[in-house]
């Protein structure tokens, strides 16, 4: 059923005539694919296509109302802060509304409580920047400078800075969500007053409404504004240099430095992770694939492969850089104190330091994932998990032989292992697989990998992180939970009992499954004869 | 690296804005990151000033930045889009500044400027472009040689008793449709700093628009006649080097003619300088001697035609295979040689400036929206591009704004009088001729 033109004249009047938009080209800038991340793929050519009507909402009242109007008029809706998370955060049935809340883009900082209230519009670099300004710091997520801070909290949120700074929950402070029915629900202290200081409120935490395992893609609501916790930092300035492409922020050296350490074996390099985070110093410890470090080197593709097309099984299995951020949080004596420690520890595991240099690229304010598609063209983090240190460094291992099976059409990457780090002072340590492909090839190829990660997991039963809407619920609900489908389906039910809100999220990889006949040969699990949801 | 198990065919590919297929592989790879957008989050200033795209400032559909744009030109090579108003708006309102191709090329080295013009031209070649405004535009360029439809008789009427024109000589100045017509003080400043520098210059017999609204608009065969003709009157003068004060002109010769014509830069036949790179190379000789006070705290405006867009230009054609690799080597254009040293040389050199910078500078500066155009077909768009720029002039607090293209002084200008601001605005060559003894 098309947007009636009642449903139309009724969301045009919440927001004015100059922030909805029907007209098929402006509806066609809102397409997930042909590029971005997980685009290209079976998943955004079958999942997904443009929206009937585009809204652009100011604040929480207009959102509010918009749903309101979507559910009188059942009308699917969406929402959308930056659309870079690629097909899932896109529209995925006909007729459907997108809500781009890239109005919403307030910002406001608390420096004496340390804490910043953002929208769902603004995003990470300048909420950093603001934070740098009155003295503190937050995380800038994997999912990179652009992503919405809101968006990015309530999926994944997490950096090399989780080494000290901590998982994304514990920054989650007082938000406002507009429910699926148009009800709006204020968390944490925000539930009793007007300070969002403190994520904790009374009644249950709702905070897994908004991120589930990695995030709900918005199938439960909208969060409209979030108070974010932030940390003290070094006083100097961070100064940025150069002419883009290279651009870089130049360090305070007496405050702030990278050191990279060779590390003689992978066990080494863990244990590196595990002594420092115990010792309580630095800022960040995370090893990097050897492919990031060529797209660093690389001036443009073309140069990238010729660097890493030197590269083979034997140097990628001995390449072992343990990179340890310092900061000096609350003087230079400090920094000195912590690279002392570190030193010890790599005396005793035999790390080597290696020149580094005084600046960042990557991960304090800039953090650089739109870099990754350079390469390729084509990429997705296929998984991430949070573990302790040793076990989920053997994660990316396993990832990497299933991945040989679908090399092509997948990059060549000589078993790379992936990216694994410390979190939680090394209490926790967590691994992410990425691959790369080109889009031209046959990806077919990709979709089976993207399953037979999930399948890996079941069987090894490693902790993963994508379930809910990023794999086939009725695959790997009744594995983990257990019965995580039934669980979620019946949240889902008492939230959206029209399902208007984002469908069919969280049935959608079930649903790509049935409907991508190359996906066939790989279902071996049991489903409903019909998926208990409305047909749109 | 051995990539014999892949079969992805190699593709001819050519950077030629004549035909939208040739960025097919640009629009199918751009990834939202809106890096286009954005400023370069490496210089990211905070919540305030942190965007470089005035299309998708003045309207915040996605469908106005270039990411939006990326998805509508595949629509439009798929044939899968009709053109409507609404679509041409979306393609037209646009000044083309670069900010998105700079910001693409951070990562992703994605060819965005050459598909927004191919857009353009693909709109021009099937009826639908330009504008009306642009159409009028062309009219007074084909009846008068110049953009506005001024009598082509007044051309030169910005030569004054005392600027010295030589006959003959190795420097040329084209001082473009906007210094001869509209903006006689950038001509006759830029002559004053020439004759005051000891370099004898000519100018052209016959002075023709430089074709830089055609172009933009995709009237490209209008523009490449334009181009031959300016070209070979060029070349008949015996001139080496031509100088120009105008951004646009000065984009024109330096990428553009190349691109029309299919060949290097280098292979023009002179060499093309912008007044910034002259006067600066010849305050550092000790040609021109700045000495005159001038007393202003003032700071400086990039003009997109002589920072972001200005790289050389050099014909390329091979193909694409593998992950998007192509053959032969591609040197890409990143706005790496805009001239972003010079002015700040030059006005720091000039006694009495109290030189402060903009937030937003060099490649990630924030276009006026006057050019390309963009200020003849929406007016709206340019003026409030211009008044969002100078709350940035306010926020540093600078009595004077200076560029380096006339089309920035007239749009600054304008926004400066309707805002009842104090501050002034300047083009540079009359902030140098200023400083310059009588």
């Amino acid at each position: 059923m098309a947007i009636s033109k009642e449903a139309y004249n009724a969301l045009e009047s919440a927001v004015g005539a100059n922030f909805i938009s029907d007209d098929p080209a402006v509806c066609e800038g809102y397409r997930s694919g042909p590029g971005g991340y997980e685009s290209g793929l079976g998943y955004e050519r079958v999942m997904t296509t443009i929206p009937a009507v585009v809204i652009l909402p100011r604040n929480t009242e207009e959102v509010q109302r918009i749903v309101k109007i979507c559910n009188r008029y059942k009308v699917p809706y969406v929402p959308y802060s930056t659309g870079f998370y690629g097909p899932r955060s896109h529209c995925h049935v006909e007729n459907e509304l997108l809500v781009d809340l890239k109005r919403l883009n307030d910002y406001e900082i608390d420096e004496k409580h340390l804490y910043a209230v953002v929208g769902t519009g603004v995003i990470y670099s300048p909420f950093q920047q603001e934070a740098f300004n009155h003295g503190g710091y937050g995380i800038i997520g994997g999912g990179g400078a652009q992503a919405s801070v809101i968006a990015n909290l309530i999926g994944d949120g997490w950096s090399p800075l989780s080494h000290r700074v901590g998982l994304p929950h514990r920054r989650i402070l007082g938000t406002e969500l507009v429910l699926p029915d148009g009800e709006i629900v204020k968390m944490g202290s925000l539930a009793v007053g007007e300070d969002p200081f403190w994520g904790d409120g009374p009644g249950p935490d709702l905070r897994g409404l908004l991120r589930g395992f990695t995030g709900l893609r918005g199938c439960l609501g909208i969060v409209t504004k979030m108070a974010v916790k932030l940390l003290p930092f070094q006083p100097e300035k961070l100064e940025p240099t150069g002419i883009a492409p290279n651009t870089a922020l130049a360090l305070p050296p007496k405050r702030v430095k990278w050191i990279n350490f060779q590390m003689p074996t992978k066990e080494a390099q863990v244990q590196g992770m595990v002594e420092i985070g115990h010792s309580e110093v630095a800022g960040a410890v995370t090893k990097v694939p050897l492919f990031w470090r060529a797209i660093a080197k690389a001036e443009d593709k073309e140069d990238f492969w010729d660097i890493w097309g030197k590269e083979t099984e034997e140097t990628i299995k001995n390449f072992h850089i343990l990179r340890v951020l310092l900061i000096g949080f609350t003087s230079e004596e400090q920094m000195e104190y912590d690279e002392k420690v570190v030193n010890d520890i790599m005396a005793e595991l035999g790390g080597i330091s290696r020149p580094t240099k005084p600046s960042d690229e990557s991960w304090l304010k800039n953090a650089d994932s739109a870099g990754m598609w350079l390469m390729c063209g084509s990429y997705i983090s296929v998984d991430y998990i949070i573990e302790s240190l040793s076990q989920a460094t053997k994660h990316g291992e396993s990832y990497a032989e299933v991945k040989r099976k679908y090399t092509p059409p997948l990059m060549p990457d000589n078993g790379d292992p992936g990216w694994f780090q410390s979190f939680e002072m090394g209490h926790q340590g967590y691994s992410e697989f990425l691959i790369y492909w080109d889009q031209d090839e046959d990806t077919n190829g990709v979709d089976h990998f993207y399953l037979e990660t999930s399948k890996m997991n079941i069987k090894e039963r490693y902790y993963t992180s994508l379930l809910g809407p990023h794999q086939p619920m009725y695959l790997t609900g009744p594995k983990y939970g257990p019965n995580y489908h039934i669980f979620m389906l019946r949240v889902k039910d008492e939230f959206d009992p029209l399902w208007v809100c984002h469908p069919p999220v969280p049935l959608a990889h079930d649903e790509f499954v049935e409907r991508a006949p190359w996906m066939k040969a790989l279902k071996d699990w049991e489903t409903p004869a019909e998926f208990p949801m409305p047909k749109w | 690296m051995a990539n014999d198990r892949f079969d992805t065919p190699k593709k001819p590919v050519a950077l030629d804005v004549t035909d939208l297929n040739n960025f097919v592989y640009d629009m199918s790879r751009c990834i939202k990151c809106k890096g286009c957008y954005w400023v370069e989050h490496t210089y990211m200033p905070g919540v305030r000033f942190s965007t470089r795209c005035p299309s998708n400032v003045w309207n915040d559909f996605d469908s106005y930045g270039a990411f939006g744009k990326m998805r509508i030109g595949t629509a439009l090579a798929e044939g899968k889009l009709q053109w409507t108003p609404k679509l041409l708006e979306i393609i037209y309102a646009d000044p083309l500044c670069g900010a998105c191709d700079v910001g693409c090329k951070r990562n992703l080295d994605l060819e965005i400027e050459l598909t927004l013009e191919a857009m353009r031209i693909k709109a021009v070649k099937e009826g639908a472009g330009p504008m009306p405004a642009h159409k009028k535009v062309a009219a007074n360029i084909s009846k008068e040689h110049n953009q506005f439809g001024a009598p082509h008789a007044n051309r030169k009427k910005w030569i004054t008793g005392d600027v010295k024109v030589a006959d003959k000589a190795e420097v040329l100045y084209f001082p473009g449709c906007s210094a001869s017509y509209r903006n006689p003080e950038i001509a006759q400043s830029t002559a004053k700093i020439l004759n005051g520098s000891g370099t004898p210059f000519t100018v052209l017999a016959e002075d023709w628009c430089c074709g830089n609204t055609l172009y933009s608009v995709g009237m490209i065969d209008e523009a490449r006649e334009l181009a031959k003709r300016n070209v070979e009157a060029i070349k008949a003068t015996g001139a080496k080097k031509v100088v120009t004060a105008c951004a646009e002109c000065y984009r024109m010769f330096k990428a553009d003619y190349p691109k029309m014509l299919d060949i290097a830069t280098a292979d023009l036949g002179f060499e093309v300088v912008h007044i910034l790179e002259y006067a600066d190379e010849a305050i550092k000789k000790g040609s021109l001697k700045l000495t005159k006070p001038v007393e202003m705290r003032a700071t400086y405006h990039d003009s997109c035609g002589v920072s972001r867009l200005c790289d050389p230009w050099t014909p390329w054609k091979g193909t694409r295979g593998w992950m998007g690799m192509v053959e032969p080597r591609l040197k890409r254009r990143r706005g790496r040689s805009g001239l972003y040293a010079q002015p700040r040389n030059i006005l720091k050199a000039i006694p009495g400036v109290d030189y402060t910078e903009m937030i937003r500078i060099r490649e990630n500066s924030f276009c006026c929206a006057a050019g390309r155009g963009t200020r003849e077909a929406y007016p709206d768009l340019a003026n409030s591009s211009a008044k969002h720029r100078l709350e940035e002039v306010r926020e540093v607090g600078a009595e004077v704004l200076v560029s380096s293209c006339p089309w920035c002084k007239d749009n600054f200008s304008q926004a400066v009088k309707e805002n009842g601001d104090k501050v002034k605005v300047m083009d540079i060559s009359e902030v140098i001729a200023a400083s310059m003894q009588a």
